[in-house]
């Protein structure tokens, strides 16, 4: 469990964070949405202890050695060296196992190849991504901080990437708090979603509490979505192979039987939640 | 601690850097060697002219050991330069690529991260000082053979070739004292600055200034003799014609105070410091 409670934070550019307060019980996955600039990597340095704040505090329930692994920014590698030096280099320092039994362990648990023996500079970002969260899984945190780890990823990557923070949540029963400018990706992994803007969390919730309340629209995909008469009681904007359906989440289940029933076949229908929404509707 | 050192050290090892470090030494070393060859013909000629009328000079003077002391020299600007570039970058290198967040996000003291980097840097800084010495020993006396040495130092200095050759090895020893207390100073200013180019810059500067400042009187003999600046050729006293190892010995005690006192006023700042 990690736990901010009314963490503030000044630069001599400004503030930073004000009274920010934050939980992320074991097993869950909470996301932090902010635009660039907002705080959410003042916040992140300052929950894995990088950081001081200027006022409130950091409570992690933990007898571990290392309660908190994380990446922020991006994950700092020793570029000229391999992932399994890497590997050796970070668990060595803290006495954590360094046999090749233990190293190739921890690379297979984030998915990267044992075969790779070339110095990490010739990674893709998603490979560095996924050393990043190994290194940070050495010596076995209870908290896992990742500070937008989706951020230059190809959308494969992404969706690899949402399975790993996943599956660490759910068999490892990890307290993930992770965050992003990506509404779609952070929606589509976390239980708990705070939002923060100008140093303040300005709406919290869980993930389908927030969607529900503050979506608007619906982007649907299907084939002669032009031609459907359904769609002709609504607002709709139409692409060229979806079109966005501005209506209230609880319209959605009689929309797409209508459509249905004029034998239009429907492959997705995704909420189009904006992070302009979130904070708007905050505010 | 001891893990922390292996992991520097593996580090450094890996590092293409030391060794671009190490080739740099012996490529300014062997350009120093040649220019020290037709340097010592001129100022042998020079120093020895009017003694020449008067006394007979048996041998040749322009040996291993006056090549290596005219390299011991021309090194000692050089070599702290090259020193301060590759330690430095034990810490701003860190920084840069962001490992320094990666490492003080695992269950590592901040203390002792930074205590392992200054040791590891005074650890490559007797490396590459043994190297030198090593390679110069080979090359000067191979080339040059042995003989008496002539120093200028206020006067005319003779020593006998075993005399001489006693007095450059505990010179190089003194000489690697200056070298740890410089890739320390220079450790220290990458903790303030973190940036690189920064860092180079500073640290260049100071080594300009400590060299500015070895020639200025400051008027109060305390600061004449104890002020760091003052210390750093304390090498040169081992060629003076009556040894006061006394004072050779007090000098290089303070100047490894002072090194001391950077490593910690270093160590001090990065335990204080926020990372990032």
């Amino acid at each position: 469990m990690l736990t901010g409670t009314n963490l503030s934070k000044s630069y001599s550019s400004g503030k930073a964070l004000d009274n920010v307060s934050i939980h992320i019980p074991p097993g869950q996955i909470c996301g932090l949405l902010g635009r660039n600039g907002a705080g959410k990597t003042t916040l992140f340095k300052i929950l894995c202890g990088l950081v001081k704040p200027d006022q409130g505090q950091v409570i992690i329930n933990s007898k571990r050695s290392k309660p908190v692994g994380g990446i922020i920014e991006r994950p700092g590698l020793y570029n000229f060296l391999n992932a399994y030096d890497n590997i050796r280099i970070f668990a060595g320092i803290q006495g954590a196992p360094t046999n090749k039994h233990a190293i190739e362990q921890t690379l297979l648990k984030v998915g990267l190849p044992l075969d790779r023996k070339d110095p990490v500079r010739n990674f893709s970002l998603g490979m560095k991504q996924r050393l990043g969260i190994a290194i940070a899984l050495i010596n076995d945190p209870e908290c896992l901080v990742l500070d937008e780890p989706f951020s230059g990823l190809d959308p494969i990557g992404v969706a690899s990437l949402i399975s790993l923070i996943r599956k660490l949540a759910e068999e490892e029963n990890i307290a993930i708090l992770l965050s992003s400018h990506m509404m779609g990706e952070i929606s589509k992994c976390c239980h708990f979603l705070y939002v923060i803007e100008k140093g303040e969390i300005v709406n919290s919730g869980t993930t389908n509490e927030l969607i529900n309340a503050h979506i608007t629209s619906f982007s649907i995909t299907a084939s002669n979505l032009s031609s459907a008469d359904t769609l002709k009681k609504y607002e709709v904007e139409i692409g060229t192979n979806d079109a966005r359906v501005v209506c209230e989440a609880a319209d959605i289940p009689a929309l797409l039987t209508e459509l249905l029933r004029e034998g239009i076949q429907v492959t997705a229908c995704t909420p189009v939640l904006t992070l302009e929404q979130l904070i708007k509707k905050a505010n | 601690m001891r893990l922390l050192l292996s992991a520097e050290l593996l580090k450094l090892v890996k590092q293409s850097k030391t060794y671009y470090a190490l080739g740099s030494i012996m490529v300014i070393e062997t350009l120093i060697l040649i220019t020290a060859y037709f340097q010592g013909s001129t100022i042998l000629d020079l120093l020895l002219d009017n003694l020449k009328q008067s006394f007979y000079f048996e041998g040749t003077l322009l040996n291993g050991n006056l090549i290596m002391y005219i390299v011991l020299n021309s090194l000692w600007f050089n070599v702290p330069l090259i020193l301060m570039i590759v330690t430095s970058g034990i810490v701003t290198d860190e920084y840069k690529d962001g490992t320094m967040q990666t490492l003080m996000l695992q269950a590592v003291d901040k203390w002792k991260v930074i205590t392992a980097k200054y040791i590891v840097a005074v650890l490559f800084t007797l490396l590459v000082i043994g190297f030198m010495m090593l390679t110069t020993f080979i090359l000067s006396y191979s080339i040059f053979g042995s003989g008496d040495l002539v120093v200028y130092i206020n006067t005319l200095n003779f020593f006998e070739a075993d005399d001489a050759f006693h007095r450059i090895c505990w010179a190089f020893a003194s000489g690697a004292l200056t070298m740890i207390f410089y890739c320390v100073a220079s450790m220290t200013l990458a903790i303030f600055i973190r940036e690189a180019a920064k860092t180079w810059i500073a640290a260049a500067l100071f080594l300009i200034i400590t060299t500015l400042l070895l020639k200025v009187d400051f008027v109060v003999p305390v600061i004449n003799t104890y002020f760091f600046p003052k210390l750093i050729d304390t090498w040169q006293q081992l060629f003076y014609y009556r040894l006061d190892w006394n004072q050779i010995f007090i000098n290089n005690a303070i100047l490894i105070l002072y090194t001391l006192l950077f490593a910690a006023a270093g160590t001090y700042v990065f335990h204080k410091k926020d990372i990032g």
